[in-house]
């Protein structure tokens, strides 16, 4: 298995995906019905997110986050690919809790079990995806600006560098910190003007609305189109130190048991 | 009255005078604490090639002093913000105190020698010589960051946070409480840390074999309390009363960790 960093590697992110995706295919014919194998889990998260589960209101989560999880960068859906099934499981149960803001999804979730959310969880931690053109303004004025808020924090205000808990070039540190380097510009301003003003609220410790609600717009605006223009992780995996079970997991610390 | 405002004015107008922030070259704007030179103001050639080996080696201690390392932390673990938080130990805080008498070791030491005590014992390492690379490097670092602060002066914001005597005496127990609720998202359960996704080490661990020794400033609770109280969880300074630091550190300090190296070898400091 390739998981070493994208584009450092042999294999372009296209060919990655095609390799993996022939993977996935492969699978399914050995889809084990009953027991819940992993495979049958990603199985039925693939069904989730090409169709939904059949419940009133659930839809594809492919609709916006795309088949292969890219998400949609020009309205700030985030790309999802290769976070951890921990992360995507956290958030989602945040959006069925109220906790995570999101108008757009808080309607389609509410009918997922809670397998449902492990078996979509696992299926998009699994897929990969080139990173999609993003098609948000870039002002490179900011562009030093974003560099030094990402590396080396603000701390005469007490703002850490985003790298100490988003990972070396905003690769996450999972489950709990995810990937930011790949995401939308709209997205990530999106989500730390969210934070700012405390609509959502599922960030453990409140760190990052504390964060948040002291960076000003022009700020935002350089850190989010910082961490838009790196790429993003091509894998889900969760480091091997990093077991769920180590680290208090937020907003709830049940582990993701169907 | 107007004698006493008068003296309060003459005061304050003194405090501006001797303010010891440098003029000029400011990259921090919060006029409260000592600045550092701005960055991109290091100097071309020799000098700011050691300066900027020096931050390298600071960051990334393991990575470019590996031989001098023998545990999982850094410099940064403790001297956050490449040794620039105030009440964090910053550089700019002990490079002007030095040469110093501690009680540590009975001797006055040099900011060398305060130094190779940091590889020993909080990196529980081999303290780097005197005149070696890595050495020469990380006081360039230090002078850097150290450009315009007054020798010998106390400065604000120096040092770790003196904690005053709590109400109830630290109890490791109810440390542990906070601990698992405030501090294992990042230092784990286990206080054995976190890694990144390529497998380096991201949180530190905060006791066990890979942490720092009982020879360790940190392993004073008293230190360890100030620590957290003014600095942890990250970017939520100062949210911690100061019963609970006193807790936590207790707890952190009563884990197992690698013996006093004095001890563990039989030799003297």
């Amino acid at each position: 298995m390739v998981v070493s960093r994208s584009g450092s590697g042999v294999f372009s992110p296209l060919a990655l995906a095609g390799i993996l995706l022939g993977a996935l295919v492969a699978l399914f014919p050995s889809r084990a019905r009953g027991a819940d194998t992993e495979a049958a889990l990603i199985a039925w998260g693939h069904t989730i997110a090409m169709q939904g589960n059949g419940l009133p209101g659930n839809t594809a989560c492919a609709e916006c986050h795309r088949i292969n999880g890219g998400g949609m960068p020009s309205v700030g859906i985030p790309r999802i690919a290769g976070q951890t099934e921990t992360y995507i499981y956290r958030e989602i149960r945040g959006v069925q809790e109220g906790t995570r803001y999101s108008p757009y999804m808080d309607g389609i979730v509410q009918n997922l079990s809670r397998r449902d959310i492990r078996a979509v969880a696992l299926y998009y931690s699994t897929v990969r995806t080139p990173k999609l053109n993003d098609p948000a303004s870039y002002d490179p004025a900011l562009r030093e600006l974003g560099r030094r808020i990402a590396h080396r924090g603000l701390w005469d205000r007490n703002i850490p560098a985003c790298i100490l808990c988003h990972g070396q070039d905003g690769r996450g540190i999972p489950p709990n910190f995810p990937y930011i380097a790949g995401q939308s510009t709209t997205y990530l301003m999106g989500q730390l003007i969210s934070f700012a003003v405390v609509r959502r609220k599922d960030d453990p410790e409140g760190l990052m609305r504390g964060i948040a609600s002291k960076l000003t717009h022009r700020e935002i605006k350089a850190v989010a189109q910082y961490f838009a223009s790196l790429d993003p992780p091509v894998y889900g995996k969760i480091p091997a130190k990093n077991r769920p079970d180590r680290l208090r997991l937020i907003p709830e610390k049940e582990t993701p048991t169907p | 009255m107007t004698a006493r405002s008068l003296i309060l004015v003459i005061l304050l107008a003194a405090g501006f005078l001797l303010d010891p922030r440098p003029t000029g070259a400011t990259g921090n704007q919060n006029f409260q604490f000592f600045a550092p030179p701005a960055e991109g103001t290091l100097p071309n050639g020799p000098l700011g090639r050691l300066i900027r080996q020096g931050e390298l080696i600071f960051i990334h201690t393991g990575q470019y002093a590996p031989r001098y390392v023998g545990n999982d932390l850094t410099c940064e673990s403790c001297h956050l913000d490449r040794g620039i938080k105030p009440y964090s130990a910053p550089l700019w805080g002990a490079y002007g105190t030095y040469p110093r008498y501690r009680s540590k070791n009975h001797q006055v030491n040099t900011l060398e020698e305060r130094i190779q005590g940091c590889f020993r014992f909080s990196l529980n390492g081999t303290p780097p010589p005197v005149g070696s690379k890595t050495m020469k490097a990380l006081i360039a670092y230090s002078f850097w960051v150290s450009r315009g602060a007054p020798v010998g002066l106390y400065l604000k914001g120096q040092g770790i946070v003196r904690m005053s005597k709590p109400a109830r005496p630290p109890d490791p127990l109810r440390g542990k409480a906070i601990f698992e609720a405030r501090c294992s998202l990042c230092h784990g359960l286990d206080g054995q840390g976190t890694q990144s996704d390529n497998d380096q080490v991201a949180f530190p661990p905060v006791w066990g074999p890979h942490s720092y020794t009982k020879g360790a400033g940190f392993y004073k609770v008293s230190k360890l309390a100030g620590f957290v109280k003014m600095n942890m969880p990250l970017s939520k300074g100062e949210t911690l009363s100061d019963q609970q630091a006193w807790d936590v550190a207790a707890y952190v300090d009563s884990q197992p960790r690698p013996e006093d190296p004095r001890k563990a070898k039989g030799g003297k400091s």
